[in-house]
């Protein structure tokens, strides 16, 4: 089962068809063009490996969720995407590539910072700096040296008003952004996250620490993000993962066992293991 | 079932009374510390603050309010009979009063000057600040039988004595038992502040590579290694270290330069591991949430883990400063001079260009810098260490050993409290 | 609501293009973010060579790069010349002097002895002091004859050793001249400086002509042994008058110590005629004399030695004594703290335990010379504790490492009992054990390696503290005498730390005794190592075992 081929024809793409897809045009959205492109990646933690041959594409604009048991290697893979595993110790690529617009990201010759720019992330645990709500959306910015205050409060408004949180807080922007409740700290998160203006978003099990109130307050705004970035979601929650990707990509003990078109994957998976972790028989 | 009777009633038995009884054991050995504790603080605080509180002075001259034990230097006090009458005088009021001395003090003593003025003075053994000013210093230790010369004692000249030396019986002196203990305040306190500023930044700068840089690996466990090791290692060694390294292979000689640096590594392991904690700390959410808007590392931990993990970092560093402050051994060989009886700014300048080992030929303008940290200094713990170990306990050296004692001890109590105190409050504040 | 659908990104270049192009940097090869982090880097290595610059420094002001020019080289020859000079010779014979002068000292005890009782009995009488003191002197007269008769016997050994002695030492100084002057040749010649060095002139000793009169002297020697033994044969066959029967039987040993005597004398002779001045020094001597010399004697016009014996004994008998006190105190308040006391307790005195151990350990030691040392001599006068005559001793110097001890102790052990899991505790309740029995059957045996190491580095600061033993010890450099028992503790004493900030700075630079210090010094150094070494293997344990 090492390469399992994903059932849905989608190697080929189409560039024209990007062009403001709806949500319900499912079938249309599938044949979106790939943006990260997986190619037999093994990950290993020191001598164990973590992952093994992952083959699969990402396409553009659409929400691709990782689902699968504890340990399946899901958020690891995730956090390959953007090369946050370079900060754990002892972890490296073994085999295998991870092309982001047809650049491998393991290439010497990549700017980790660039790629971070442009592949944003979100994490489980909600963390905003414990500054004000205002200087955590425009962190990134000025770190790339813009203190224009207009480009600034621009910034701030358009992004807060992405995550759906400027309604919530404008009249509040200078105070902490610690002062928040668990849901809006974590789409104040997403706020700093689209305020640099990546291209893919990654989401860490952004909802795991969230009331469901705040949870679908989330979700929600996935369904709107959509529209503009690339989001690859890990999830626990097989609802959620039904609810608001496109595609979903079901692993088991560092291999990817399926992936499919989520409609397809919840009603006819073509495995049995993926049968069984949906119908909850392990997991 | 009456309640008596009921199976899970207390009883007394031998279990429960051994418990007692270790209990109250255990209690008592925690009070016999902190008792010993409260004995050694009343005894030096009873003994030791008359000494300086007695010699708080109003007066019209600037700053109003004047004190002659903190501000003023040490001078070698006289205690003999004049006419069979005992009188005890500081070494200034002696020769006034005697009219004798070299031809340098004399003047000195009689043309009033600020003694802290950063003027350049001729060198002389005897230190010789104003006699108003040395007048009071002694009244404050005078006992009540002992008339206190008037403070108005008219200018001595300098040729003939005044009094005949013949009426001048049993003529004891003690080192330093007059005056004050200025020159040792400022010599504690520069040497805290030059070898803070260089622990606090190897400190935290190794700190910062250790927690936020450092992977797993032989060198950085040789690194750990060495500075746990460096935290054991006695602080005579130090000094040994200091003379070794500073003062003879760096020909620094007995100097404030030598002083800070052995002082400097010697506290290095407790900042560098109160550093790291601070740093440590800080959430690694943090980190991450910075480097994934695509921060480089450097302005991940310059904007968002340093700001945070500072106050932590400082105050534990306070307890640094009271290690730096309290030891003696380090300093012994490599900063400390028994009687230095020039501040460090009020050495003279002689030479327009002097060699001076490793920093070849020093020119005039920095001449000055050269003699300050090329020049060793007086320190409160060196000092106590010399008036409790090279002059007799008796009632007139009591003064200045307690003194010197309440003085130092109240500093680094202060700087440990003030350490104590950040810290509850740090943690109050900060959660995150 | 809806986000804006056209995204203007501050970079414009495409994803592709950005990701792929490196950053900048001052240097080609390194990024910015490489250099900063290399700067880091290199202060974290600053701990490193700190600890190898000490190494170095000690090592070389001690042992030295070239051993014969460092500390166990020059001690070698210190010990050499004190051979080829003849001083040895001459402490042969002065053992045997000390011998006579032991029996006097013997019979003097028993004089005095005597002498008290005597007065007592006077007193008993009803004569007044001075003159129960009077008769009882004068009752003491034929014995003290006979101690004067004793002592002559010694005289005309004493003839023969003091111009012998001058003559070593004479041969002695002139032997270490030379040295000195080779010295300074051969640093002349190393520099370049050939008419300097020419300069330097000496004339080699002869020693042979300069250990001549010693050989010369063995037969008025063993003249004066003849006579020496003749003459105690003969205090053999007239025992010390003895006033009573108690005095009887306190002299009875008398005999036995004039045969002995008698009977070492031979071998002393024996020792003098194989005396051979070129008889050569094992190559270790130096370094073995450094650890079992009993003497560390500087300064001196004789011989000096540099035994770290005395030193460490004295250093071991305070740290024992500082450990005694301090261990149960710091445990003991560590465990209450911990476990029993009530949280207002907790909080309040946590703190001030942690105040404690920044009082200054100088402040200490004042406290000690000026409270404590005579607090306790207060306390012998009024007869609490046993006689003892210096106030500055062992045990004031104890207790007061033992309070600087105690914090680190109580901190570290309340550090490991805290790191007891919970569950442990726990269960034990749940079993119905109650608080003693969990706190003596679980939580100490659990938490007993992270005790062991609070005293381990408890004793690793004891030993190495300076100002409060410089201060408070006495500062007599002996082996105390450990056959008084307990009594051994009102001694005053030396210690390693002491005698390195004593006297460095009285040592001439570079001299014999300046790399003594230092190797003092580096005896320290590798006594803290190997103690913190100890306890963090001892912690390392503990981890494994906790799981």
């Amino acid at each position: 089962m090492d390469e399992s081929k994903p059932s849905a024809q989608t190697a080929e793409v189409v560039p024209t068809k990007v062009a403001a897809p709806s949500p319900s045009d499912k079938l249309a959205r599938l044949n979106a063009p790939t943006i990260i492109d997986i190619n037999n990646v093994d990950f290993y933690y020191g001598a164990s490996k973590a992952l093994h041959g992952i083959n699969f594409p990402i396409k553009n604009k659409l929400v691709t969720a990782f689902i699968g048991p504890s340990g399946c290697g899901k958020s690891t893979l995730l956090r390959c995407l953007n090369r946050m595993n370079d900060l754990v110790e002892g972890t490296r690529i073994g085999a295998g590539s991870i092309k982001i617009s047809g650049v491998d990201i393991y290439d010497p010759s990549v700017d980790v910072i660039e790629l971070r720019k442009r592949v944003g992330m979100v994490f489980q645990k909600s963390n905003p700096f414990p500054k004000s709500i205002y200087e955590n959306v425009v962190y990134g910015l000025r770190l790339q040296g813009i203190n224009s205050k207009s480009r600034l409060d621009e910034t701030v408004e358009r992004s807060l008003r992405g995550a759906a949180l400027w309604e919530e807080v404008r009249d509040r922007l200078h105070t902490s952004a610690l002062g928040l409740s668990g849901g809006q700290q974590q789409r104040l998160c997403i706020a700093r996250a689209i305020a640099v203006e990546p291209e893919i978003i990654l989401m860490d099990e952004p909802c795991s620490a969230l009331d469901p109130i705040a949870t679908v307050k989330v979700e929600e705004l996935i369904h709107q993000l959509k529209q503009d970035y690339t989001i690859v979601i890990v999830t626990h929650n097989m609802q959620q993962a039904g609810r608001c990707s496109d595609i979903t990509a079901f692993f088991y003990m560092g291999r990817l066992i399926e992936i499919d078109a989520t409609e397809k994957i919840f009603t006819n998976p073509t495995q049995k293991q993926t049968e069984d972790y949906i119908s909850g028989r392990f997991g | 079932m009456t309640t008596r009777a009921h199976p899970f009633r207390r009883q007394a038995t031998v279990a429960a009374l051994k418990e007692t009884i270790v209990f109250w054991l255990l209690r008592a050995f925690t009070y016999v510390i902190l008792g010993f504790g409260a004995i050694i603080f009343s005894i030096i605080i009873y003994k030791g603050s008359p000494a300086v509180f007695g010699s708080i002075r109003f007066d019209g001259a600037f700053p109003f309010i004047h004190n002659d034990f903190l501000f003023t230097k040490p001078q070698t006090l006289h205690i003999f009979r004049y006419k069979g009458e005992l009188k005890q005088m500081s070494a200034a009021q002696y020769y006034a009063f005697t009219g004798e001395g070299t031809p340098e003090t004399a003047p000195a003593a009689a043309t009033p000057e600020q003694p802290l003025a950063p003027a350049v003075h001729a060198t002389t053994e005897v230190v010789t600040p104003s006699p108003a000013r040395a007048t009071n210093a002694a009244s404050a230790l005078l006992a009540p039988a002992t008339p206190t010369p008037p403070a108005e004692t008219p200018a001595p000249s300098a040729a003939q004595p005044k009094i005949d030396p013949n009426d001048i019986t049993e003529h004891e002196t003690y080192s330093y038992a007059a005056g004050g203990i200025w020159p040792q305040i400022v010599g504690t306190v520069l040497l805290v502040i030059g070898s803070m500023t260089i622990a606090l930044i190897l400190g935290i700068f190794s700190a910062v590579y250790l927690s936020e840089y450092s992977k797993q690996g032989p060198l950085i466990s040789a690194i750990r290694l060495a500075i746990v090791n460096l935290a054991g290692v006695p602080s005579i060694v130090f000094g040994l270290f200091g003379v070794g390294i500073f003062v003879i292979g760096m020909g620094w000689n007995i100097s404030l330069l030598a002083g800070w640096f052995t002082l400097a590594f010697m506290v290095l392991p407790v900042i560098i591991t109160a550093s790291e904690e601070s740093l440590r700390a800080v959430p690694r959410g943090f980190r991450e949430g910075s480097l994934a808007l695509g921060a480089t590392k450097w302005q991940t931990i310059f904007s968002n883990v340093l700001p945070y993990a500072l106050p932590g970092i400082l105050t534990s560093s306070v307890l640094g400063i009271a290690r730096v402050a309290g030891e003696t051994a380090p300093i012994l060989f490599t900063a400390a001079y028994a009687t230095s009886d020039k501040l460090p700014w009020e050495l003279s300048i002689t030479p327009n260009r002097m060699h001076s080992g490793f920093l070849g030929y020093v020119e005039y303008p920095f001449l000055w810098i050269h003699d300050f940290a090329l020049h060793g200094v007086s320190a409160l713990p060196y000092h106590i260490y010399v008036v409790s170990s090279k002059i007799p306990q008796n009632e007139y050296t009591e003064r200045v050993q307690y003194g010197t004692a309440f003085v130092f001890l109240a500093v680094v109590m202060a700087i440990a409290l003030s350490s104590v105190l950040l810290r509850i409050r740090l943690r109050n504040r900060l959660k995150w | 609501m809806s986000p804006s659908p056209q995204i203007k990104r501050i970079d414009q270049r495409p994803l592709r293009e950005a990701i792929s192009t490196r950053g900048r940097s001052l240097v080609p090869w390194l990024t910015k973010d490489e250099l900063i982090k290399y700067f880091f880097g290199a202060n974290a290595w600053m701990s490193i060579v700190v600890l190898g610059l000490i190494m170095l420094s000690l090592y070389s002001e001690s042992i030295g790069f070239n051993p014969s020019r460092g500390f166990f080289g020059e001690n070698y020859r210190n010990l050499l010349v004190y051979r080829q000079a003849g001083l040895e010779f001459v402490d042969i014979l002065k053992k045997e002097t000390s011998g006579i002068d032991g029996l006097g000292k013997y019979l003097a005890d028993v004089r005095l002895k005597e002498l008290l009782r005597l007065i007592a009995q006077g007193k008993r009488d009803g004569k007044p002091a001075d003159q129960a003191l009077t008769d009882a002197n004068n009752a003491l007269t034929p014995f003290d004859d006979y101690v004067n008769r004793l002592s002559t016997l010694g005289d005309p050994l004493n003839v023969i050793i003091s111009p012998l002695g001058d003559a070593a030492t004479a041969t002695r100084d002139a032997v270490t001249d030379v040295e000195h002057k080779k010295q300074e040749k051969e640093l002349y010649l190393r520099s370049n400086k050939k008419e300097l060095a020419d300069q330097v002139t000496y004339q080699e000793v002869d020693l042979d002509a300069a250990v001549k009169p010693l050989h010369d002297a063995l037969p008025s020697i063993q003249d004066a042994n003849v006579k020496l033994a003749a003459g105690l044969a003969l205090f053999l066959t007239q025992p010390p008058p003895a006033l009573d029967e108690t005095m009887k039987a306190e002299l009875a040993g008398f005999n036995e110590q004039v045969r002995g005597l008698m009977a070492v004398l031979p071998t002393y002779e024996n020792e003098l005629e194989t005396w051979n001045p070129h008889l050569p020094l094992p190559w270790y001597k130096g370094v073995t004399d450094f650890f079992f010399n009993t003497n560390w004697l500087t300064a001196s016009s004789w011989q000096n030695y540099y035994g770290i014996l005395p030193l460490l004994a004295g250093s071991t008998l305070i740290s024992i004594v500082a450990l005694v006190i301090a261990v149960p105190l710091g445990v003991g308040a560590g465990v209450y703290i911990n476990q029993i006391a009530t949280p207002w307790e907790q909080h309040i005195i946590k703190p001030a335990i942690e105040f404690i151990s920044a009082i200054p350990s100088v402040v200490l030691g004042f406290f000690g010379v000026a409270v404590l040392g005579q607090f306790l001599l207060q306390l012998s006068q009024w007869g609490i504790l046993p006689h003892f005559s210096s106030r500055l001793n062992i045990i004031t110097a104890g207790i007061l490492l033992a309070f600087m001890a105690v914090p680190t102790i109580f901190t570290l052990t309340e550090d490991a009992i805290n790191n007891v899991p919970r569950s442990f505790k726990e269960a034990s309740y749940a079993l119905g054990a109650n608080r003693l029995q969990t706190i003596w059957r679980i939580i100490l045996p659990a938490s007993l390696s992270g005790v062991i190491s609070a005293v381990l580095l408890g004793f690793g600061r004891v030993i190495g503290e300076t100002m409060v033993v410089l201060l408070c010890a006495g500062n007599s450099i002996q082996i105390p005498p450990m056959s008084d028992g307990l009594m051994v503790l009102f001694q005053p004493v030396h210690t390693m730390t002491g005698i390195i900030a004593q006297e460095l700075g009285e040592a001439e630079r570079g001299g014999i005794e300046w790399h003594a210090l230092f190797m003092v010094g580096l005896f320290l150094f590798v006594i803290s190592l190997g103690i913190n070494f100890l306890a963090q293997r001892v912690v390392k344990r503990f981890k494994i075992s906790i799981g």
